[in-house]
């Protein structure tokens, strides 16, 4: 029966189901946006404060916080991407779940709570309080990465709502595609522009307990076919991949040459270091009134995100299993229709529908949170503190934001167009390394350490975003192999595809060397800066 | 309190300060406060470095020493998958050691010393309060 469906579905043009599926899955699509939309209008900001615009409701239970930071976190990279990884190579894929749990580790343990208690609006409000002097070119240099790193993830979830899109229709012409991206862009401005940190609380919400409940589901389908025997599920697994044990062993993705190794222990550090400082995942740790709310909150936060890891674990694994996985690559070489193709041998169109519109409002959760960070930086550090010098009005402000958010959006889908045919791992890899690399060097060291200075953050900001930025310019992503951009130039010297092990330290380095060399700022305002950040002097 | 309050602490220099630390910075000296600082980044260190280090230590190992990691333990289970697992449970232990720790040793520091730092501004405001007050009335009477 297995081979019987997947042939079925390979001569449907390498597409995972038939018309009524994409019917089915455009209308729960739609329903679901319809009510989202309603209800953002409903929450959506009534005065133009800034304060609710930017952080929404501060009042909210420790679990709404938590559902809210899972679902800005989890995209459909998690969902499609991850469970594809682990379908195909088996052990290195669930490597891979493990450490997107393990980032949220260093945020809970080491960043939220001083974070918190410093912070004000964004992430510039913290670092000019610590750096009072040259505030304005560090709050341009953060608000310079913090669209880059916000760009990069955006253009990724785009052009995979383009993937997921190929996976009903094949191939998409142009038209396609550029509807997929217009439509999808459209929703997320609206959300971001319209809603504010309250709209998007609410899709957040939303999509979270819609993608705990479907993943637990179909997991739960998944473990009930083999009787809950999770050996059996090891077993099946490797008999289907046609590897044998070599699959339940390390070594399949990222294995062979040193190099190889190398890169997988780099893209590692880069998740676990740089996911916790992603714009928008910085942006929900300020919003909570109090230090317990936001410890509540992190720790259901790392919670939900561990149970749906480890569920889409058992969903790759699954998906080999029961699929096959030579069925899985033939309609994906990436792997990404290898969910929907076991949610049809498990519950046939329904479920694959049920799966893709998680998928596609997963997308635009993630897609919002992103256009509201970028949003904010731009509109709070960029135009509120260095282009108007802290004079403009919370009316202004607002208008502001709500206009970047519309041009971050267009920006974001013309450059979906135009990159369609990359890989989103690859640029949402590049992402994690410039949020690990620019941005948490700047984090730790105005949290911890007394002698850090103006002029260090310029030139770790400034700094690990070139180092990453050129380290994948001069990678074999961009050039030397078939599979990169340029595949006919060489100008790869730089051996792996994943900056991080080098950019990082990079990053920290240089951070360390600015402030060392610059005249060193009045401790007075260091400690301030700490008694707030360890006792929350004011409950803002 | 007086009529009429010091403009600032240097102005009685032979005074002591008060046993009750109040501003930001007699807070940063105080015992209290550098303790509850130790505790709370000895902790957080120790913990990041547990669970951050252990995970890319394991990442290293499945790299660099395959042939350990295949071993199997029951079934297909072998070491590689369940130090997989391991990380899951670390991560919940670590987790939980944080919340008790922080809730014992940080959080009633960390509350009383707010509180007298809320009391220090809210008695500070007050003065300005009063002394505004007082100008605003001398200019009220002034223009009479």
């Amino acid at each position: 029966m297995v081979t019987q469906a997947a042939g079925q579905l390979v001569n449907h043009a390498a597409s995972v189901t038939d018309r009524a599926t994409l019917q089915l899955t455009l209308v729960l699509f739609i329903t679901v946006v319809v009510v989202t939309l309603f209800t953002v209008l409903l929450t959506a900001p009534q005065r133009d404060e800034i304060s609710e615009f930017y952080l929404g409701d501060r009042d909210m239970s420790p679990l709404r916080n938590g559902l809210a930071m899972c679902g800005d976190y989890l995209s459909a990279a998690t969902l499609l991407g991850s469970t594809g990884i682990v379908a195909l190579t088996g052990y290195d894929g669930l490597l891979y779940l493990g450490g997107t749990v393990v980032a949220w580790m260093m945020a809970l343990l080491m960043i939220a709570e001083p974070l918190r208690n410093s912070g004000k609006f964004t992430l510039g409000d913290t670092l000019a309080s610590r750096l009072p002097q040259g505030q304005r070119s560090v709050r341009l240099a953060l608000a310079l990465c913090t669209l880059a790193v916000c760009l990069l993830y955006l253009v990724a979830q785009l052009v995979g709502s383009i993937a997921l899109l190929a996976q009903f229709i094949g191939a998409p012409s142009g038209t396609a595609r550029a509807m997929c991206v217009v439509v999808i862009g459209t929703i997320v401005v609206v959300y971001a522009a319209i809603g504010g940190m309250p709209g998007a609380t609410v899709i957040q919400v939303v999509k979270a307990v819609m993608l705990v409940a479907g993943v637990g589901i179909t997991a739960v389908m998944v473990l009930h076919h083999f009787s809950w025997n999770i050996d059996r599920l090891l077993s099946s697994a490797a008999d289907n991949s046609a590897l044998g044990e070599r699959y339940l062993g390390p070594g399949l993705r990222y294995g062979g040459s040193t190099t190889n190794k190398l890169d997988f222990f780099s893209l590692q550090l880069a998740i676990v270091l740089g996911l916790a400082a992603l714009p928008h995942i910085m942006m929900r740790l300020l919003a909570p009134r109090t230090t317990r709310v936001l410890r509540g909150s992190v720790v259901w936060a790392v919670g939900l995100i561990g149970f749906v890891c480890l569920m889409a674990g058992v969903l790759g694994l699954g998906a080999t299993a029961i699929v096959g996985r030579e069925q899985i690559a033939d309609v994906d070489p990436r792997g990404d229709a290898a969910v929907l193709l076991l949610g049809y041998e498990l519950g046939g169109g329904v479920l694959v529908a049920l799966l893709s519109s998680l998928a596609f409002i997963t997308l635009l959760g993630v897609a919002g949170g992103l256009t509201l960070a970028a949003a904010s930086s731009i509109a709070h550090d960029l135009y509120g503190a260095v282009i108007r010098k802290g004079k403009a009005t919370e009316t202004e402000e607002v208008a502001v934001a709500r206009l970047s958010a519309a041009a971050i959006g267009v920006m974001g889908m013309l450059l979906a167009l135009l990159s369609w045919g990359t890989s989103t791992a690859t640029l949402a890899f590049l992402a994690f390394a410039i949020a690990a690399s620019a941005i948490l060097p700047t984090i730790v060291y105005s949290l911890f350490w007394q002698g850090f200075t103006a002029r260090g953050a310029l030139l770790s900001l400034y700094g690990g975003l070139a180092c990453s930025v050129l380290l994948v310019v001069f990678s074999p992503i961009v050039s030397a192999t078939s599979t990169s951009l340029y595949p006919n130039a060489d100008f790869a010297w730089f051996p792996l595809q994943n900056p991080g092990i080098v950019s990082i330290p990079a990053g920290f380095l240089l951070g360390w060397l600015g402030s060392v060399l610059s005249k060193r700022q009045a401790p007075e305002v260091f400690e301030e800066f700490e008694v707030r950040a360890l006792v929350g002097a004011d409950e803002r | 309190m007086s009529l009429y309050p010091p403009p600032n602490e240097s102005y009685y220099p032979l005074f002591p300060p008060g046993p009750e630390p109040t501003s930001p910075e007699s807070i940063r000296n105080s015992p209290e406060f550098r303790s509850m600082r130790g505790a709370h980044r000895s902790f957080g260190t120790a913990a990041t470095l547990v669970s951050v280090g252990g995970f890319l230590t394991y990442v290293l190992l499945s790299g660099f020493a395959a042939g350990l990691m295949n071993q199997p333990l029951a079934g297909h289970l072998t070491i590689g998958l369940a130090l997989g697992l391991c990380q899951f449970l670390l991560m919940a232990v670590t987790i939980w050691l944080y919340v008790r720790h922080m809730r014992r040793r940080v959080d009633p520091v960390a509350q009383r010393l707010r509180a007298q730092l809320h009391d220090s501004r809210a008695r500070a405001e007050a003065q300005a309060q009063a002394q505004q007050g007082r100008a605003s009335a001398e200019r009220r009477f002034g223009t009479w």
